[in-house]
C-alpha cells in the first residue's frame, strides 16, 4: 500500500494551498479595518473579548476558588470507589489501551511534521497572548511580574526559533505531544496533587488527604508514558516489516475485542473454577469449534446447494428443541449461534479463502461468547461493598462505549428494515424509530432505571447500570439507524441493479455492495452521533448514577473541606468533556478531509 | 451448455423453500409473532409483578388531591395530579417557545459572525460554537445554575441598573410592560392602520413597477402602521363607542333561538359540500363535456356528501352544540363590551419596575417585575446557547451552499450588499438551513426535560415528583411520552409545511 492511501483505501486529497503570509500591517488592514463597518465590528468585538477574558481570569484566579477540590478528588472523578488494593487491574487496563493507541498511531502514521520556524511562530504568539493575559488578570504585582517574565521568555524563545532555525528541519507533532505528556507526568513528582480515601466502614464518606495522590500515581504514570512511547516504536518497527493490511485488520479486531475483556478485568476478575473449566467449558467449546467448523466449511462450499439449506434449517430446529429439553444454557446458545451462522452461510460461500475466513469468524465469535458466558457464571474476586462501585470517567466511558457497540448492529438492522421492501419490517422499524426519536432521552433512562425490574420474570436480576445501558442503546440505535439510512439512500440504483445482474442474492448484495458504500458515506454523521452519545452520558447524573457530573455536583461539594466548590468542579468536568468531544470532532473532520467525504 | 427453452423454464417450478415471496412473508410473519409474543410476555410479567407488589396502574391519581409544591407556573399549589401535570406541560411549552425564538436569533447571528470578513468576529464565532457544542448541555445548565445560586442575596442595591434590572440568587428581574385598560381601543386604531398600510404599500409598489424608481413599499407600509400606533396612543378613546355596540350584539345573541345556529351549521355544511362536488365535477370534465370518473373519485364524492350530511345530523340532533355556540358568542361579545367600556383616560400600556417583598425571613421578588427564576434562567441560557451553536452551524452551511456565482451575478446586476443577502443568498440558503434547524427545534423541546436537574418545574420534574408521591410511575411515563410525541409531531408538521412551501419548483 502506498503512502498516498488512507485507511479506507481512498486516495488522499491534497490539502488546499495555504494562504500566503501577508506582512502584519497589511494583514491587519485587510482583516480588521477594511471598511467603516468592519472597524466598528473590530472595536466592539475587542471590547467583548476583553470583558470575557478579564471575567474568566478573575473567576479562575479568584482566591475564593477552591481548585484543590478537583486536584484532591482526581481519583474519585476517575474511578469513584474502586478498591485501592485492586488498583493494579486499572493500571493494566490503562496500559493496554495506551499500548493499542500508540501502536495504532504508528501503524496509521498519525501526526505530521511542523517546520521549526512554524513552531517558533506559534510560541511567539503564545507568549504575546500570555503577556496580554498577565496584564489583564487581576493579580497582585508579584504574580503579574512572574507571569510577564514567563511570557517574555516564551516569546523570546519563539522569536529566536523563528529567526534562526533552519526551514528544512521540522518537529513531529507526536514528539510535541510526548513532550507535553512528559512534562505533565514530571509535575506529578513535584506537585502534591492530593488524594482521598474512601471510608467504607461506616457511612461511605470521602476523606480528603491533601498531598498523597502524587505518591501513589507518579510511578504508574511514568511507567505508562514509557510503555506508550515503547509501544509507538514497536509499532513503527512492525509497520515497516509486516504487510500493512493484515496488520491494520488485526489491530482493529483487537480494538473491537477490548471492551468485554477489559470490563471483566476491571469489574469482576472472574475466579474460574479450573476443574469445571477444563471438564465442561473447554470440551463444549472444542466440540462446537470442530463440528461447527466442519459443518460451516461444508455449507460455504458453492456446490453444496439445496442440501445445505435443509441442514441449516434442521440446525435451527435443533437449537429451538434444545430449549425444551434439559440442557446446559451454554450448549443451547451455542447451537442457536451455529444455526445463525449456518443460515447465512450461502451469502458468504465461495473459494477456499472465503470459506476459511468464514470458519475463522465462527471460531472467533464462538470463543468470545464462551468466554463471556463462562465469565458471567463465575463468582467475582473483586469484593466491593455498595451498589455500584465504579463511577466517574470510567463509568462515563464504559456506558458510552457499550452503548455505541450495542447500538451499532441494532441501528444497522433498523435502517435495513426501514428501507426494505417488506411492509411488516418497514412498519415496525419506522414506528420504533419515530417513537424513540419523539421522546427525550431522560424519560427513557428513567423508565429503564426504575421500571425494568417490573418486566423481568421472577428470579432474574439486572443491575441498574446494565438496564440503563440497554435503554440508552435502544435510544441511540434509532438515531444511528437514521444516519445509516441517509447513507443507504445515497447508494444509487445502478449499484443495486448491477449486483442483481451479476446474480447476487439479496443478502449478498446488501453485505458486499450496498452496506460498504452506505457506511462510508455515513461516517461523518456516525462520528457526530458517537460524540452525542458520549456527551449525553451526563444524563446518568439525573437518575442518580455516580458519573463525573454527579460526583462533581453532589459528592465533592459536600465534602467538609470543599463546601460550595460546585462551580469549580463543574468547570473542570466541562473541560474533561470538552477535550474528549473536541478531539473526536477534529479527528472526524480530518478523516472527512482525508477521504474526501465532505466534497461532492 | 444448453440454454433452457421457455417451455422448460416455465415447467421448472421453484420449490416452496426457495420461493422468494413465500420466504419474505414467512420471515415477516415470524418476526411479527416474535415481537408480539415478546411484548405480550413482558406485559404479562409486568402485570404479575405489579399485582404482587400491589401497585395500581390506573390514572385515578389525576383526579385525586396531591400535595405538591411547584417552583413556578400557572398554579404553584395544584390541587389535583392533573392540574400539577398541566402546569408542568405549560412550563415546558413556555420554555420551548422562548428557547426556540431566542436560539434562532442568536443562531443566525452566530452563523453570520462565522462568515464575517472581520477576523476577530469570525474567531469569536468559532470559539462560541466549538466551546458550546462540545460541552454537554446538562453540564452547562448545572454550571449556570451553580453560578446563579452563588449570586448575592436579593436587595434593592443588587443588579447592574439600580432599581430597574436586578440580578440576584432569586433570579433576574426587569421592568415589565403589560397591556392596560385602553389596549383594545388602541388595537382598533392599529388594525385600521394595517388596512391603510396595505393600500399605501400597494400604491408605492405600483409606482415602483411603473417608473422603476426605488420606492421601498414595505418600509412605507410598516411606517404607516407605526404612525397609526403612535397617534393611537393619544386618540384611542375615540373608539370607546364600540363598547355599547358589542353589548348590543351580545344581547342579540342572547335572544336568538337555538334553531338559528342549527340552521346556520347545516347550511354551511351543505353549501361547502355542494360547492366542492360541483368544482370537482367541473374539474374532471373534459373540454367536450365528457365526464370520466374512477371508482376513487366516486368514493370521494360520496364521502363528501356523507360527511356534510353527518355534520347536519350532528348539528340538528346535538342541541348542546348550538346552545354552546350561542352562549360562547354572547360571552365573547360581553367580554369585548367590558374591555371597551373604560374610562377615557386609560392608557393602552403600562410598565412596572421590579419590586421586592419580604415575606418571612428571606426577601424575594414581588409580582410587578418580569422575573426569571434561577431555574428558568439556567435552563433558558442552557438551551438557547447550546442550540444557537448548532443553528449557527446550519446557517453557515446553508449560506456556503449557495454557489458563489449567485452572489457574483447579483453584484454584476448592480445589487447592493444587503440586497444580495436579502433577495439572492438568503432565500436559497433558507432551503438548506430549514430541515436541520427543524431538527434542532425538536432537540430543544426534548432538551427542556433536562430542567429536572435544576429544579425548574417542567413536565418531567413535576412527573417525577408526582410518581415519587403516588407511586404511579407507569401512567406518568405514559403521559410524558404522549406529550412529547405530540409536541414533536406538531413541530415536524409545521417544519414540513414550510419545507414543502420553500421547495425548489423544478421542471
Amino acid at each position: 500500500m502506498s503512502e498516498m492511501s488512507s485507511g479506507l483505501g481512498v486516495p488522499t486529497i491534497p490539502a488546499p494551498p495555504e494562504e500566503p503570509h501577508l506582512p502584519p500591517r497589511q494583514w491587519i488592514r485587510e482583516n480588521l479595518f477594511s471598511s467603516l463597518f468592519n472597524t466598528v465590528l473590530t472595536i466592539v468585538s475587542s471590547l467583548v473579548i476583553l470583558a470575557i477574558v478579564r471575567g474568566l481570569l478573575a473567576f479562575i484566579f479568584n482566591p475564593q476558588r477552591q481548585w484543590e477540590a478537583t486536584a484532591t478528588n482526581l481519583r474519585l472523578l476517575m474511578t469513584q470507589a474502586y478498591p485501592e488494593e485492586q488498583y493494579l487491574r486499572v493500571w493494566v487496563c490503562v496500559a493496554v489501551i495506551l499500548t493499542l493507541t500508540a501502536m495504532s498511531m504508528a501503524v496509521w502514521r498519525a501526526g505530521s511534521a511542523v517546520p521549526l520556524p512554524g513552531v517558533g511562530r506559534r510560541l511567539l504568539s503564545g507568549g504575546v497572548l500570555l503577556a496580554i493575559m498577565a496584564l489583564l488578570a487581576p493579580f497582585g504585582t508579584r504574580s503579574t511580574f512572574i507571569w510577564l517574565v514567563i511570557a517574555i521568555v516564551v516569546a523570546a524563545g519563539g522569536e529566536a526559533l523563528r529567526r534562526f532555525a533552519d526551514e528544512e528541519r521540522s518537529l513531529s507533532t507526536l514528539a510535541l505531544l510526548a513532550m507535553a505528556l512528559g512534562g505533565l507526568v514530571a509535575t506529578l513528582w513535584v506537585v502534591p496533587y492530593g488524594s482521598h480515601t474512601f471510608n467504607l466502614q461506616r457511612t461511605p464518606r470521602v476523606l480528603a488527604e491533601p498531598g498523597t495522590v502524587a505518591m501513589s500515581t507518579k510511578l504508574p504514570w511514568t511507567l505508562m508514558l514509557v510503555v506508550a512511547v515503547a509501544a509507538y516504536f514497536v509499532g513503527t518497527l512492525v509497520r515497516d516489516r509486516l504487510p500493512t493490511n493484515p496488520l491494520r485488520a488485526t489491530l482493529l479486531v483487537t480494538w473491537l475485542l477490548m471492551p468485554p475483556i477489559l470490563l471483566y478485568l476491571v469489574l469482576r476478575d472472574p475466579s474460574f473454577d479450573m476443574g469445571h473449566v477444563f471438564t465442561t467449558d473447554i470440551p463444549i467449546f472444542a466440540a462446537y469449534a470442530v463440528l461447527g467448523g466442519a459443518l460451516l466449511s461444508w455449507l460455504t462450499r458453492p456446490s453444496t446447494g439445496e442440501a445445505g439449506r435443509i441442514v441449516a434449517a434442521l440446525v435451527l430446529v435443533a437449537g429451538f428443541a434444545m430449549f425444551v429439553t434439559p440442557m446446559r444454557m451454554i450448549v443451547r446458545l451455542d447451537m442457536l449461534l451455529l444455526a445463525g451462522f449456518a443460515l447465512s452461510a450461502p451469502t458468504f460461500s465461495g473459494g477456499p479463502r472465503a470459506r476459511r475466513r468464514y470458519t475463522a469468524g465462527w471460531l472467533g465469535v464462538l470463543g468470545m461468547m464462551s468466554w463471556l458466558i463462562t465469565a458471567i457464571n463465575t463468582p467475582s474476586t473483586v469484593d466491593v461493598p455498595g451498589e455500584f462501585f465504579i463511577g466517574g470517567i470510567s463509568l462515563t466511558l464504559m456506558v458510552a462505549i457499550f452503548t455505541i457497540v450495542i447500538s451499532f448492529p441494532l441501528g444497522l438492522a433498523l435502517a435495513l428494515a426501514r428501507t426494505s421492501n417488506m411492509p411488516i419490517f418497514r412498519l415496525l422499524a419506522t414506528w420504533f424509530i419515530e417513537f424513540v426519536r419523539g421522546v427525550p432521552l431522560i424519560t427513557i433512562l428513567i423508565f429503564f432505571s426504575i421500571m425494568v425490574p417490573l418486566f423481568l420474570p421472577p428470579g432474574m436480576h439486572l443491575g441498574e447500570v446494565a438496564a440503563v445501558v440497554i435503554g440508552y442503546s435502544l435510544f441511540s440505535s434509532a438515531y444511528l439507524a437514521e444516519n445509516v439510512r441517509g447513507g443507504l439512500q445515497s447508494v444509487t440504483r445502478g449499484q443495486h441493479e448491477a449486483a442483481e445482474a451479476v446474480g447476487m442474492t439479496t443478502s449478498q448484495k446488501t453485505v458486499f455492495i450496498v452496506l460498504p458504500q452506505a457506511l462510508r458515506v455515513a461516517i461523518p454523521p456516525l462520528v457526530g452521533h458517537c460524540i452525542g452519545v458520549f456527551k449525553e452520558t451526563s444524563l446518568l447524573a439525573i437518575i442518580g448514577l455516580f458519573d463525573v457530573l454527579y460526583i462533581a455536583r453532589y459528592v465533592m461539594s459536600n465534602q467538609t473541606e470543599f463546601m460550595g466548590s460546585t462551580k469549580e468542579n463543574i468547570l473542570f468536568v466541562s473541560l474533561i468533556y470538552w477535550i474528549f468531544a473536541y478531539q473526536m470532532s477534529k479527528a472526524s473532520q480530518r478523516l472527512e478531509q482525508r477521504t474526501g467525504l465532505g466534497e461532492r | 451448455m444448453t440454454v433452457p427453452t421457455t417451455q422448460e423454464r416455465v415447467s421448472h417450478r421453484v420449490p416452496l423453500w426457495r420461493d422468494v415471496v413465500v420466504l419474505k412473508w414467512f420471515t415477516q410473519v415470524v418476526l411479527l409473532v416474535v415481537v408480539l409474543s415478546t411484548m405480550g410476555f413482558l406485559a404479562s410479567q409486568a402485570g404479575d409483578n405489579l399485582r404482587a407488589r400491589n401497585i395500581s396502574t390506573s390514572f385515578d391519581f389525576l383526579e385525586r388531591p396531591v400535595d405538591i409544591q411547584l417552583s413556578e407556573g400557572i398554579d404553584t399549589h395544584p390541587d389535583t395530579g392533573a392540574r400539577a401535570l398541566w402546569t408542568g406541560m405549560v412550563n415546558t411549552l413556555r420554555m420551548s417557545i422562548a428557547g426556540i425564538f431566542f436560539a434562532t436569533i442568536l443562531g443566525v447571528v452566530v452563523g453570520l459572525a462565522r462568515l464575517s470578513d472581520n477576523w476577530l468576529v469570525r474567531r469569536l464565532g468559532s470559539i462560541w460554537v466549538e466551546t458550546l457544542r462540545n460541552i454537554p448541555l446538562l453540564v452547562q445548565m448545572v454550571f449556570y445554575f451553580s453560578v446563579l445560586t452563588t449570586l448575592p442575596r436579593v436587595g434593592l442595591g443588587t443588579g447592574p441598573i439600580n432599581g430597574w434590572f436586578h440580578v440576584s440568587n432569586k433570579g433576574i428581574s426587569m421592568p415589565r410592560v403589560f397591556i392596560a385598560d385602553g389596549f383594545y381601543q388602541w388595537l382598533v386604531v392599529v388594525l385600521i392602520g394595517a388596512v391603510a398600510a396595505h393600500f399605501v404599500r400597494q400604491h408605492r409598489q405600483q409606482i415602483q413597477d411603473e417608473t422603476g424608481a426605488m420606492t421601498s413599499p414595505i418600509l412605507w407600509g410598516l411606517g404607516t402602521v407605526a404612525l397609526f400606533g403612535l397617534v393611537g396612543l393619544f386618540v384611542h378613546p375615540v373608539f370607546s363607542w364600540m363598547g355599547p355596540v358589542f353589548g348590543r350584539i351580545a344581547d342579540l345573541l342572547d335572544s336568538l333561538p337555538v334553531i338559528a345556529p342549527q340552521l346556520g351549521f347545516s347550511a354551511i355544511a351543505l353549501g361547502v359540500a355542494v360547492t366542492w362536488i360541483r368544482r370537482f365535477l367541473s374539474a374532471h370534465r373534459s373540454a367536450r363535456g365528457h365526464l370520466s370518473l374512477s371508482d376513487d373519485d366516486w368514493f370521494r364524492i360520496v364521502f363528501a356528501a356523507v360527511a356534510s350530511l353527518a355534520v347536519v345530523f350532528v348539528a340538528v340532533r346535538w342541541t348542546g352544540l348550538s346552545a354552546w355556540t350561542l352562549d360562547s358568542g354572547r360571552d365573547l361579545f360581553q367580554v369585548l363590551a367590558d374591555k371597551f367600556d373604560v374610562d377615557g383616560a386609560a392608557r393602552p400600556f403600562d410598565a412596572m419596575r421590579p419590586d421586592i417583598i419580604q415575606k418571612g425571613k428571606f426577601p424575594n421578588y414581588g409580582k410587578s417585575g418580569l422575573t426569571m427564576s434561577i431555574g428558568f434562567a439556567a435552563v433558558f441560557f442552557g438551551v438557547v446557547f447550546y442550540t444557537s451553536a448548532f443553528i449557527g452551524e446550519n446557517v453557515r452551511g446553508g449560506i456556503l451552499a449557495v454557489p458563489k456565482g449567485q452572489s457574483e451575478a447579483a453584484k454584476a446586476v448592480g445589487l447592493g450588499r444587503g440586497q444580495i443577502l436579502r433577495h439572492v443568498v438568503l432565500p436559497q440558503a433558507f432551503r438548506v438551513i430549514l430541515p436541520p434547524t427543524g431538527n434542532q427545534y425538536l432537540n430543544l423541546l426534548k432538551n427542556t426535560s433536562l430542567a429536572v436537574a435544576v429544579g425548574y418545574s417542567e413536565l418531567v420534574q413535576v412527573g417525577s415528583t408526582t410518581y415519587n408521591q403516588t407511586g404511579m410511575t407507569l401512567p406518568v411515563v405514559a403521559i410524558w411520552m404522549l406529550f412529547y410525541l405530540s409536541c414533536s409531531l406538531t413541530i415536524s408538521v409545521v417544519v414540513n409545511w414550510f419545507n414543502v412551501r420553500m421547495r425548489l419548483v423544478e421542471r
